[in-house]
């Protein structure tokens, strides 16, 4: 499995003291770097998992829907200032991050997104543009300082990082609803989604 | 049928894992930021000033014994600061003009704390001072020459200095005060003038009428 090789392989590199040290130094580096390499480091080992344990995500997580509120919960959690701030001053939190985003996010991520239906992949689309237009606007239009060991202006950044981020997302979505890859690629549109629908 | 009970019993588990998580992370949901976190923390631990000799602007040593008996409203600062200080300080002096003048000195001293004391000296602190009517005497001004107790203060208090690179810094701001036993006893929003004010004056209005 060269895949689950390469994701541990990043899992180690992002876990490297001088790594983590450059990327925790920028806030948009922290968040839209750090974060989403763990998930997918966890999205790459997951297979590691899923044959070891095929029984266990069968069984708990057969129609996808609590790993992807697990994965959300996750991620929702790790876009609160605090918890930002705390990986950087308590290692404890910092354990946590290492730990909980890509064993917890990234590889249920993995498990769960095949078995969604369209609708339900759309819908977590949906709401994280939402959370990420929220999160921007709150950064980029709070003069406040809501972390202690960043900069305002990196706040600033990370709103741009998040605000551009959802653009890219609202892009994805108007595609995926308006344009029909049938009738372009000869697939037909069953194939495209779970074989669960 | 099976497959989808033990799929309801592990979303069930996993919201609940997530409350638990977000009411831990949060501290039952009232501390969003890590300042505010650190804003509870302060007011419920209240921890005691540590013993520091101060430099103030007129060049006296003394440490924080020189105020016992009296509530000291703490802010720091660096005079080099073009953001947050000047605000800070600004409205500090706004606070100062809303407290009656028989507590001033008597009551209640105004101390601003530089964290800068390489480039803050008495002579700096001097000049700064009378940008914000500052007399010297009832508000003083003045830096920690020792760079381990300020230290010590600064961990004891929570204020988290970051050199941002360009020789300035950025700190989180706030106004502490310091009760008559020299012990941190609320830590007020610098933002909110008037309501620091008010809960000023009722502290000193009730100790006078007790």
């Amino acid at each position: 499995m060269t895949q689950v090789f390469y994701g541990l392989l990043l899992y180690i590199f992002l876990a490297m003291p001088p790594v983590v040290h450059f990327l925790e130094s920028i806030m948009v580096l922290h968040m839209h770097m750090q974060m989403p390499m763990l998930v997918a480091s966890g999205f790459f080992m997951a297979p590691f998992f899923q044959k070891r344990f095929p029984q266990f995500f069968s069984k708990w997580n057969g129609d996808g829907v609590p790993g992807i509120v697990l994965f959300s919960i996750i991620m929702v959690y790790w876009t609160i200032p605090r918890t930002m701030d705390e990986a950087l001053t308590i290692p404890a939190v910092e354990l946590f991050k290492f730990i909980s985003i890509p064993f917890l996010a990234g590889v249920p991520l993995r498990d769960s997104w095949m078995k969604l239906s369209k609708w339900g992949r759309h819908v977590v689309l949906i709401g994280f543009t939402l959370l990420f237009i929220v999160m921007g606007l709150l950064y980029v239009l709070t003069p406040v300082q809501l972390c202690n060991s960043y900069l305002v202006i990196d706040q600033f950044t990370l709103g741009w990082g998040f605000l551009t981020t959802s653009i890219g997302m609202i892009v994805y979505l108007i595609y995926a609803f308006v344009v029909d890859p049938s009738k372009y690629e000869g697939i037909p549109p069953e194939d495209m989604s779970s074989s669960d629908e | 049928m099976i497959k989808s009970s033990t799929n309801k019993i592990a979303l069930i588990l996993v919201l609940l894992f997530g409350c638990i998580l977000f009411y831990v992370g949060t501290d039952g949901l009232n501390a969003f930021t890590a300042e505010a976190a650190r804003v509870n923390r302060l007011v419920d631990e209240q921890p005691k000033f540590p013993n520091v000799t101060f430099e103030d602007s007129k060049g006296r040593n003394y440490s924080i014994s020189e105020f016992e008996g009296k509530y000291v409203l703490i802010t720091f600062l660096y005079t080099s600061c073009t953001t947050v200080c000047p605000q800070l300080e600004m409205n500090m002096s706004q606070v100062y003009q809303q407290i009656p003048k028989e507590y001033m000195g008597k009551d209640i001293v105004f101390l601003s704390i530089s964290f800068d004391p390489t480039r803050d000296d008495p002579a700096t602190l001097d000049k700064y001072k009378d940008y914000f009517k500052s007399d010297g005497e009832t508000w003083r001004m003045a830096r920690i020459p020792n760079k381990a107790e300020l230290d010590a203060l600064l961990k004891a208090f929570g204020v988290i200095v970051i050199p941002d690179g360009y020789g300035n810094f950025t700190h989180n701001s706030a106004f502490y005060l310091v009760d008559k036993k020299g012990s941190l006893m609320n830590v007020l929003d610098y933002k909110k003038v008037d309501e620091a004010a008010d809960k000023i004056v009722k502290i000193l209005d009730g100790e006078k009428g007790a």
